[in-house]
């Protein structure tokens, strides 16, 4: 019976180890600051379950500091124990930054993402200072979120491409907000890009469009002004071209990838490349940006015209713009191309097998603008050919020696002449480019007459130094033998 | 033609009296001997001083001082005055000329010791002379108002502003305000068509009156050679047609380098725009230039730009009071210390003007 007892007694103190063990255990992996916050119906503790850091283990504790290992208030909210509660400004970032700008901690959690976006962010257009000027414009949660934070592969994040247009738009779209920032900056950024072929395509789903990340990045945004920017003149061809030169990520839109080589190789691209000129036009400049759409039929001159203004105003009030129209032919493309516009040439002028107007106009059809055309690519033949023999003359008055500074000032008004010919071409006015070619004309026989005076004077110079150089030897000649008759004399 | 010119004579000579200065001149003599050529550079020196004269008043027919009309000017004289390119060509050819016969004379006098005893104040009549034919040059070079006059005088002026204590009140009187600007270009042409020539003018009266009143000096050495004989011509019109002739010579050189190689007008001076690569000062400047180059920036406790234009100023001083203190000279004896200084002098300029123009 004794023995029996302290059997009992042996197993029921074994289950009180048992049950003690196991309440401790389970008060040590539980959060408990979730099992508080939860019951309290508390919303960021109800979305921090979905979040990715829940799931990777980490706690409450690892970003707002105390004991989440306590059920006891006063140990788990004990600042001198490292509570910190929520944390403000900077320090937001400073505390992601903890474990994500540390490649060690990161690769504790098999993470590939990189450790260098709070670097990038403090190098951003957003990692400039707040107008309190206490803390950075922007912190991670800004995008990211504080609680809830997922993947961004997953729908549900924020920045998945999906999400990213109103999550920029949230500041961007926010007049009152970005006027403090920037008033000149546009806020229609979100609207116009629903209008274009990516916002439209997104609108149906499609999360493979470009989204403002694509096109600014993620972390490291810079102003367009900066020459770092993505979307930096310089840099803006190839940012598109990522997508766009990119045949397998495009085979399903069905439309061509050689648009960038093609510039490159146009006169806008060599412009912008090789002459280093900003001021070229790159895509954008006639795509639009955030509304970007090919441009239609009726607006490609309109789109040209901004800056070939004069050309598009003599081709809207031109014969051509109405049948151009009729046959549905994209205006300035027609003639010039799009992405591979290559230098207008006078070659494109004419009838000849090069020409562009042959095209629609032969002797026996339209015959009217064939004649127009051949009259107009022999006079502005003859006006290049008046301008070099110019040119060589001036040239040639120089190497001479010569002093030819004002026909040389005017091979300017020549060579503007024969650019205004150039315009006028679009008028497809016979009268009004005769006019002009006349003027040019008129100018470069003014040019090779003195010139051509100065190559003359340049031998009769030379001439003339003849002349003088024998008459001054003769009266040398003379002037010895008086010496030598004189001192002759005074000796004898 | 005889009696013409003999009736033209008589008639001058009735009124002027011209038999006192023909009767002078007939006993003038001047001496021969191995190293009588040296005496025409100061002729041939001369000549080109009339020539700069002569095409320096032609050249004030059209040209007008000022930054917005002097360029243009000049432009107008090259390109559509009659011979106005000949002109100014020769003008700057006979400027360059004009220099370099003057340091040859002036060489030739210090190696044959002709500065000594009665002639000194010949030789700091010489001297001045040659310091205003540097000045002739420098104030010359900036009227055409191009971009390489520009820079070179703003270059050559900041030299002169360097100097302690007066080099800052020289350098705004020289530029007439603290940049070179048009009041500079007043003051160049001032000094160039007015200033200098008047001074320059009287300088050259007393050296001409000294010549012919002291005769030309006899090298030590050809006293002193075996078997010498005092020979002499007279100089009228022995040597003044030996003179004419080289004159000739040297005017037909002096066109045919205008016409094969007209001066150039270069650009425009620009004041905004940045200074061109390489401006360099005129080439009888270039060896002071070079030296100021090679000058470390500082020496000891001194700076060595000013340092060395310190010591320039210096040994022009030296140079010019010569005939007072090269007292062996003075005494009829050899002085062979200032032969080597001649020479190290010539060999200093030679090397580093090329230098300076190669570099």
């Amino acid at each position: 019976m004794d023995i029996l007892r302290k059997a009992l007694l042996s197993i029921l103190v074994f289950l009180f180890c048992i049950f003690w063990l196991n309440n401790a255990l389970s008060l040590n992996t539980v959060n408990q600051c979730l099992v508080c916050h939860e019951s309290n119906g508390d919303k960021p503790a109800m979305l921090f379950k979905k979040d990715i850091h829940y799931k990777m283990g980490i706690t409450c504790a690892d970003c707002h500091g105390g004991n989440s290992k306590s059920d006891d208030m006063e140990i788990a909210m004990n600042k001198r124990a490292g509570f910190i509660g929520i944390p403000k400004g900077d320090d937001i970032s400073g505390m992601c930054a903890k474990c994500h700008s540390n490649p060690d901690v990161m690769k504790r959690y098999h993470s590939e993402l990189p450790t260098n976006q709070l670097e990038m962010l403090k190098t951003s257009v957003h990692g400039k200072l707040s107008i309190t000027g206490k803390e950075n414009l922007l912190q991670c949660i800004t995008c990211h979120n504080a609680h809830g934070i997922v993947p961004v592969k997953d729908k549900a994040s924020p920045v998945h491409p999906s999400n990213v247009i109103n999550t920029c738009g949230s500041c961007h779209s926010n007049a009152k907000f970005m006027r403090a920032y920037n008033p000149a900056l546009p806020i229609d950024q979100a609207e116009k890009y629903r209008t274009s072929v990516h916002g439209i395509l997104h609108a149906k789903g499609d999360s493979k469009v470009a989204v403002c990340t694509s096109c600014h990045g993620s972390h490291d945004i810079r102003q367009k002004s900066d020459l770092k920017s993505k979307v930096y003149k310089t840099n803006l061809p190839s940012t598109c071209s990522v997508c766009h030169s990119n045949s397998e990520y495009m085979k399903e839109y069905k439309i061509p990838t050689n648009q960038y080589d093609k510039y490159t190789h146009s006169v806008h691209g060599i412009a912008l490349f090789e002459k280093h000129d900003i001021s070229a036009p790159v895509c954008n400049d006639c795509h639009g940006n955030h509304g970007a759409t090919p441009p239609g039929l009726e607006s490609i001159s309109k789109v040209c015209g901004t800056c070939h203004a004069m050309n598009a105003d003599l081709f809207s009030s031109s014969p051509h713009k109405k049948a151009f129209d009729e046959h549905k032919y994209p205006e300035c493309e027609t003639c010039h191309g799009n992405h591979e516009i290559i230098t207008a040439t006078d070659q494109l002028l004419g009838v000849d097998k090069n020409a562009v107007c042959s095209r629609c106009h032969s002797e026996s059809q339209n015959t009217k603008g064939f004649k127009v055309a051949k009259n107009m690519r022999m006079l502005i033949d003859k006006l290049e050919k008046a301008e070099k023999r110019a040119i060589d003359l001036v040239h040639e008055a120089e190497q001479k020696g010569m002093e030819i500074s004002e026909a040389k000032y005017k091979l300017k008004d020549a060579h503007q002449a024969r650019l205004e010919a150039r315009t006028m071409v679009h008028s497809f006015n016979l009268g009004k480019f005769q006019n002009v070619v006349n003027t040019g004309l008129v100018t470069t026989s003014e040019i090779t007459s003195e010139a051509g005076l100065a190559v003359k004077d340049y031998y009769y110079r030379r001439y003339g130094l003849g002349i003088a150089s024998l008459i001054i030897t003769i009266l040398v000649i003379s002037l010895y033998k008086i010496i030598r008759r004189i001192e002759k004399k005074q000796k004898s | 033609m005889k009696s013409y010119f003999t009736k033209f004579y008589n008639w001058i000579d009735g009124r002027v009296d011209l038999s006192d200065l023909v009767e002078f001149m007939g006993k003038k003599y001047v001496p021969v001997h191995s190293h009588s050529m040296w005496y025409y550079f100061g002729g041939v020196s001369l000549f080109l001083f009339i020539i700069q004269v002569i095409t320096g008043i032609l050249l004030l027919l059209y040209y007008k001082g000022g930054p917005d009309l002097a360029f243009e000017s000049i432009q107008f004289i090259m390109s559509k005055v009659q011979f106005g390119w000949l002109i100014r060509s020769i003008h700057s050819w006979a400027a360059n000329l004009f220099i370099l016969s003057a340091m040859i004379h002036m060489f030739s006098v210090y190696f044959e010791k002709a500065y000594r005893r009665p002639r000194e104040i010949t030789w700091l009549t010489g001297m001045f002379m040659f310091f205003l034919a540097l000045g002739f040059g420098f104030s010359g070079y900036l009227l055409p108002w191009n971009e390489l006059a520009f820079f070179a005088t703003k270059v050559g002026t900041d030299i002169v502003g360097v100097i302690p204590l007066i080099g800052k009140p020289i350098m705004i009187f020289l530029r007439g305000g603290e940049d070179v600007t048009g009041a500079t270009l007043s003051r160049m042409f001032g000094f160039h068509i007015a200033v200098f020539p008047g001074i320059f003018t009287v300088l050259l009266g007393i050296h001409l009156l000294l010549v012919q009143r002291q005769g030309m000096s006899e090298p030590f050495r050809t006293i002193e050679e075996p078997g010498w004989e005092k020979k002499t011509m007279p100089f009228f019109p022995n040597f003044l047609l030996r003179d004419l002739l080289l004159w000739l010579i040297v005017l037909n050189i002096i066109a045919i380098l205008a016409v094969f190689f007209p001066w150039e007008l270069g650009k425009k001076a620009d004041a905004f725009a940045p200074a061109p690569a390489g401006i360099k000062p005129e080439w009888y400047f270039l060896f002071m230039f070079q030296t100021l180059k090679y000058i470390p920036g500082k020496i000891g406790f001194f700076d060595g730009e000013v340092l060395g234009i310190m010591l320039f100023s210096f040994a022009g001083l030296a140079w010019l009071v010569i005939p007072f203190w090269d007292r062996k000279s003075q005494r009829g004896e050899k002085n062979r210390l200032i032969n080597y200084i001649g020479i190290f002098v010539i060999i200093y300029i030679i090397i580093l003007t090329i230098i300076g123009w190669i570099f």
